[in-house]
């Protein structure tokens, strides 16, 4: 089909650049590629040289990296918080998403509204929001005191975990629209088999939809995940320094310390590390499948 | 072979169906339907789509609630006992093997929710039914692995391990080519014998029922049209739509004109006389009728005594490998005729020729009042 196409451009047009084969597919695509590369490699390019060769070509901004304890730290804090955070979400997701596969019609669209009204209203505002809703004069500690079960204000605020509540919150739309993808696409009538040869409703779930939902679970899991390691606005506002992520830290050696090779060199490290993560779910699960791509 | 249809050997359970209705959104998807099914009979349902017949099966599996009627099991009310318990195994249109457990695991799943056998008993009877499905080879594989053939068969082994008292099919070797169809019909039909359960069995496609079946239920717009064996069903339909959708006919309207105990005389449109057999049909002199010929009983050749004998116009010849088809104009009626590869051979279109058929192959069929429920041949 294509060859075919091709020679009918041959005869028709005089010889030319257009006439070599693949040009015109080159042609459609250049746009597109020149996009990637002006917005993305580029920016992406500068920020790796940067971090090598601020001053003459060295490792120094990566060297310090790996051995102050102040960078370790940082780093093993925004992985154990971006882990918390995306099995919470998880948690609350499943639930959530394995209703939106049972119901239909008007109720899944206002389920799945409430679900994502919030993914609409901007990070920033989702953690004020928490500000107001935790913090000592909050709704939720007046709430508690005026219920007369706490006496004192609870410190719920610039702490690990208003910052974990927030994140969970930001992290839940998109966890519930990922696994329930992947959940419409459990066939319905393998329940069926399941129940007709004597498997309960419970059963049927436990031994057949749950394993199939269980790819559904590594992908929404794994976006969580490296959307949560970049987060930088909640743990900012909800969190104290205890709780300081690599991307506060990012923003604080380029803003503040003006140390654009170390900047660069942490951007880099994140950069490698959700690609690595990436990468090795790529290579058992499939990213296509998440996207509603086919079985491998 | 013996070992494993042991293993396998159930008592079937006899089924009824009492007035059984089900509507969606007001349309009605089985409309009062009553049907008795003896103990181990290999029934089938057959009908074009949405003639109800996929409803009905669902109803006694209990993925559907009946809006009114019965369904019992040895004649106890199953109303109220969910799927899960109404031990029932079923196969599938597309088989639904569970993808992410084995072939032997597929096969096991109803021992492990329904039985309490210890696990080596139930690696046995697994282990029987893969011998009785032959493919014990291919226990530790995946459903993905299989070929469509083999998964059917996977398919029957999980529905008949925990010896069910009834069998559902549903379209299941619909997605099959037909060379390998016609093998599995023969192989169901064989396990069927060896293990004795009832099957309810539902297809669209008339040979398989007939093949397969030893009563034939037709359902057409909800309802049954006619029960039978596939014989009486065939040789004596009840109605236009019942032998219009079982195998090729023609289908001659005429009015008749006489009536002598089983038989009857009918005048055809272009004025000619023929003699058919009424039945059971209840018929009267003046009335308007319909006579069914089979285009296999029609005979192509010179007219003798006791046979009617219409003349017509060879339009087109048809080769099938076994046997002509011959489409033959008879004033405004086309008559297809099946004749044998020998003596079709000979034959051209635009040659006049003479039919022949023995009076009791032309059968009388009751003109339905009600329109619409005349024959709709593109739903074959």
């Amino acid at each position: 089909m294509s060859t075919q196409a091709l020679h009918a451009t041959t005869t028709t047009r005089p010889a030319g650049l257009l006439a070599r084969p693949g040009a015109i597919p080159a042609l459609l695509l250049a746009p597109c590629l020149i996009w990637i590369f002006v917005f993305f490699l580029l920016p992406l390019g500068l920020m790796c040289w940067r971090s090598l060769a601020s001053e003459g070509f060295s490792l120094a901004a990566y060297a310090t990296l790996f051995t102050s304890p102040l960078y370790l730290k940082v780093l093993l804090t925004t992985v154990k918080m971006a882990s918390i955070a995306t099995v919470c979400a998880l948690l609350l997701a499943y639930p959530i998403a394995y209703t939106l596969t049972v119901t239909s019609g008007w109720l899944r669209g206002a389920i799945l509204l409430f679900v994502l009204i919030p993914y609409w209203v901007d990070i920033i505002v989702r953690s004020f929001s928490w500000l107001i809703m935790l913090g000592d004069n909050g709704l939720i500690n007046k709430a508690l005191i005026g219920l007369g079960l706490v006496s004192e204000p609870l410190a719920l605020l610039y702490n690990a975990f208003s910052v974990l509540v927030a994140m969970t919150q930001i992290l839940l739309p998109i966890t519930v629209v990922t696994l329930f993808g992947a959940m419409l696409r459990i066939d319905r009538t393998l329940m069926a088999a399941a129940t007709i040869h004597g498997a309960g409703e419970w059963q049927a779930f436990r031994t057949v939809f749950f394993p199939l939902s269980l790819p559904g679970v590594y992908g929404a899991g794994l976006l969580a995940f490296i959307l949560a390691l970049g987060f930088y606005v909640t743990p900012a506002l909800l969190g104290s320094p205890k709780e300081t992520m690599i991307a506060q830290t990012i923003m604080i050696e380029a803003s503040q310390l003006l140390d654009w090779a170390q900047a660069s060199a942490a951007g880099a490290v994140l950069l490698v590390i959700t690609t690595a993560i990436a990468t090795v779910y790529n290579r058992y699960f499939s990213l296509d499948r998440l996207w509603g791509g086919s079985e491998p | 072979m013996d070992r494993s249809a042991d293993i396998a050997r159930t008592s079937g359970a006899g089924l009824e169906l009492r007035n059984l209705s089900k509507a969606f959104g007001g349309v009605r998807a089985v409309d009062r339907v009553s049907l008795d099914v003896p103990a181990g009979a290999f029934v089938s349902l057959l009908g074009p789509s949405g003639s109800g017949k996929t409803t009905t099966l669902n109803l006694i599996a209990g993925f559907l609630a009946a809006d009114t009627g019965d369904i019992l099991l040895d004649g106890r009310s199953v109303a109220d006992v969910p799927p899960h318990k109404r031990n029932i195994g079923m196969v599938f249109q597309s088989y639904s093997l569970f993808p992410h457990m084995t072939v032997a695991d597929n096969v096991g799943f109803p021992l492990r929710m329904r039985t309490r056998l210890s696990r080596e008993e139930a690696r046995t009877r697994v282990a029987g039914m893969l011998e009785l499905v032959q493919l014990a080879h291919l226990a530790a594989r995946y459903p993905r692995q299989l070929s469509g053939g083999q998964q059917q068969r996977v398919a029957m082994a999980r529905a008949l391990v925990s010896h069910p008292s009834l069998l559902l099919m549903d379209e299941p070797l619909g997605a099959l080519d037909k060379k390998l169809r016609e093998q599995m019909q023969i192989e169901i039909k064989h396990i069927h014998r060896s293990v004795g359960t009832t099957v309810v069995y539902v297809t669209h496609d008339q040979a398989e029922a007939l093949t397969m079946s030893d009563i034939v239920v037709v359902m057409h717009q909800s309802r049954i049209a006619q029960v039978g064996s596939p014989r009486a069903l065939y040789e004596s339909p009840a109605s236009l739509f019942v032998a219009d959708f079982l195998g090729d006919s023609n289908l001659l309207p005429g009015r008749i004109t006489g009536i002598a105990g089983t038989q009857a005389t009918v005048e055809l449109g272009n004025g000619q006389v023929i003699r058919a057999t009424r039945g059971e049909v209840a018929a009267a002199a003046g009335q308007k009728t319909v006579v069914l010929v089979r285009p296999e009983d029609m005979r192509v050749d010179a007219p003798s005594e006791g046979q009617d004998v219409v003349r017509g116009r060879i339009t087109e010849v048809i080769y099938h490998g076994d046997a002509y088809r011959l489409e033959i104009a008879v004033g405004a009626v086309r008559l297809k005729v099946k004749v044998a590869r020998l003596a079709g051979a000979g034959m051209e279109p635009g040659q006049d020729v003479q039919i022949a058929w023995a009076s009791d192959a032309a059968r009388l069929l009751p003109v339905e009042e009600s329109p619409g429920a005349g024959p709709s041949p593109d739903e074959g």
